[in-house]
């Protein structure tokens, strides 16, 4: 587990290099083995990618936390709520 | 569940990707995606052609598809499929005139359907014609 800012993330997904939607697809794999509570990072050095992720995780309904840019990346963050 | 439907008719490497993105990424969205694949866009889905990933490009972004891409369209429906809703069908009309079945092809469609049947699918939702 990581600590970032005060907010725990249990799993980094690490898309940078990814084409979209590889990033998204990425998280997607992972999510779905994760328990219900699970706080994931997706990095992604593809911009689109940066903001389909929250739109993903708002359509879904997972809990999404915040984007970060990060140098060269971005951080999204996503809470696993159902 | 919300519905969007895709004819696929051209074989140029850029539509056969744009749709395959589309598709895939709204089957993971919860969408119920159907992608009917008819004219020369079949051509594309020979193993044959995979096999030597001899695809007709149309401009820059195809080239670079071909050097760099990671997930060519066929990976892209297999993996909207695996994870989600999305149904591939191969046009009946189209297989015909080539005299072709579906064990030429790429392991990626559900079934042989011919307009009717693919109306009767979509019925109700979007559909796109690339």
């Amino acid at each position: 587990m990581v600590e970032e800012a005060g907010m725990k993330i249990d799993e980094v997904v690490d898309g940078r290099g990814l084409f979209c939607p590889g990033p998204l697809m990425e998280l997607i794999k992972t999510i779905q083995l994760k328990p219900v509570g699970t706080v994931l990072a997706v990095l992604s050095t593809d911009e689109g990618s940066a903001k389909d992720i929250p739109a993903w995780i708002q359509k879904v309904g997972q809990e999404y936390l915040k984007t970060e840019k990060k140098d060269g990346y971005w951080e999204v963050i996503v809470k696993k709520i159902k | 569940m919300e519905r969007i439907s895709f004819v696929l008719a051209s074989d140029t490497l850029e539509k056969l990707h744009a749709v395959a993105l589309m598709a895939s990424v709204a089957a993971v969205s919860q969408m119920e995606v159907n992608v009917f694949v008819t004219m020369n866009a079949i051509t594309a889905f020979r193993k044959s052609a995979i096999e030597k990933k001899s695809f007709r490009v149309e401009g820059e972004v195809g080239r670079h598809l071909l050097e760099k891409s990671q997930q060519m369209f066929y990976d892209l429906l297999l993996q909207g499929k695996m994870m989600g809703s999305l149904k591939v069908y191969a046009c009946g009309m189209a297989l015909d005139l080539l005299g072709e079945d579906l064990d030429q092809y790429f392991p990626v469609f559900d079934e042989v359907l011919g307009v009717a049947g693919f109306l009767g699918k979509v019925a109700g939702g979007q559909v796109l014609f690339v």
